[in-house]
């Protein structure tokens, strides 16, 4: 389990204007923690793509948007992130649900494909990323919106326990 | 029917320092108009996502109208996305969409559903209660100034006639647009 209060901090400390995005079971507790926020405002897209071309007008307007949404819908989300954000060159943090991630463990019964196809897709469209796995990792997020600064790209962190 | 390159041109003459963020067969008849750092050609893009990228934009900068001229076929790209402007209304965002029922820059093949859907009834159905259809020169002349000062989010659709504009070919990359934008915008 991620800690969703630890999560905002951290949104806090890199100055989040706003959050993009599509809930799922694993940022349950975050949206709802973030919903609660009173300067970080929460906005909800009725597809994963428009979350970044959203986030890019944010970004271009003077905001510190991050995209939150789950690996399904980054697939989804797939030329809109090329075709806004990658290609506007924004330095963007999307933090990614990792649905599936125990699916791919020796023994599991059943592999899910929103997870096997996932890390090799990030690798494929040059998106450099980290997993949290543990409250540890939250640090992460810092050092994100650090390498999106240096290049000028979106960078991603996984989520890869549920928040609570 | 409307000419979208007359429309064009007398939207230019109204507009002062709004953001004008344009799409396919409207990019570079526009780029003829007016193509400094607040004109923003939403090609080289992704089809669809003009209107939620207008949609940042004008909450980002609320005291500046954003205006998103947007074609059926871009529309019907991305449908949610009017849904999307109505739950989180930015009263500075004007959302045109030019309908001529093709897709005009890959030679006028017919969109999904030309001559049978009503964009108005669409759009009124996804939450956005200032709607307008525009059939002539003399509506169109009516509507202009609401154009730039109406409450958002809000939605002119131009019934326009068939044209055959090339794919879009902006004067610079998408990235150096986009970073001139922001230097406009924020400095």
């Amino acid at each position: 389990m991620l800690s969703s209060e630890k999560i905002v901090h951290a949104f806090e400390a890199q100055g989040v204007t706003h959050v993009v995005g599509v809930p799922d079971n694993g940022s349950r507790a975050l949206f709802e923690r973030l919903w609660a926020h009173p300067q970080i405002e929460v906005i909800l897209t009725s597809r994963e793509g428009e979350a970044f071309g959203l986030a890019s007008g944010l970004y271009l307007g003077g905001a510190t948007p991050l995209v939150l949404i789950q690996n399904t819908g980054f697939f989804e989300a797939g030329d809109g992130f090329r075709g806004t954000a990658y290609n506007m060159g924004i330095p963007l943090v999307m933090l990614v649900g990792y649905r599936g991630y125990k699916t791919m463990e020796p023994g599991a019964p059943r592999v899910d494909t929103a997870a096997t196809f996932f890390e090799p897709t990030l690798k494929a469209w040059n998106i450099p990323y980290t997993a949290m796995h543990e409250d540890a990792d939250i640090e992460q997020i810092a050092g994100a919106f650090a390498k999106a600064q240096e290049t000028s790209l979106p960078t991603a962190v996984l989520i890869v326990p549920e928040t609570v | 029917m409307l000419d979208k390159y007359e429309c064009l041109k007398k939207l230019a003459a109204r507009r002062t320092d709004e953001v004008v963020v344009t799409t396919m067969s409207v990019a570079m008849p526009w780029a003829e108009l007016s193509d400094g750092p607040l004109d923003f050609a939403h090609v080289e893009s992704a089809m669809g996502h003009a209107a939620d990228f207008a949609l940042g934009l004008a909450i980002a900068q609320p005291e500046r109208r954003v205006l998103v001229i947007n074609g059926d076929g871009s529309t019907l790209m991305c449908l949610g996305t009017l849904v999307t402007l109505a739950q989180r209304p930015a009263p500075n965002l004007t959302m045109v969409i030019t309908e001529n029922g093709t897709y005009e820059v890959t030679g006028n093949q017919p969109v999904p559903g030309a001559e049978r859907i009503d964009y108005e009834q669409i759009c009124r159905g996804a939450g956005i209660e200032n709607v307008h259809t525009i059939e002539d020169a003399a509506q169109f002349d009516a509507h202009l100034e609401a154009h730039f000062t109406g409450t958002g989010p809000q939605v002119f659709i131009w019934k326009i006639e068939q044209a055959s504009e090339p794919v879009p070919k902006p004067s610079r990359p998408i990235r150096e647009r986009a970073h001139s934008l922001r230097e406009a915008l924020v400095g």
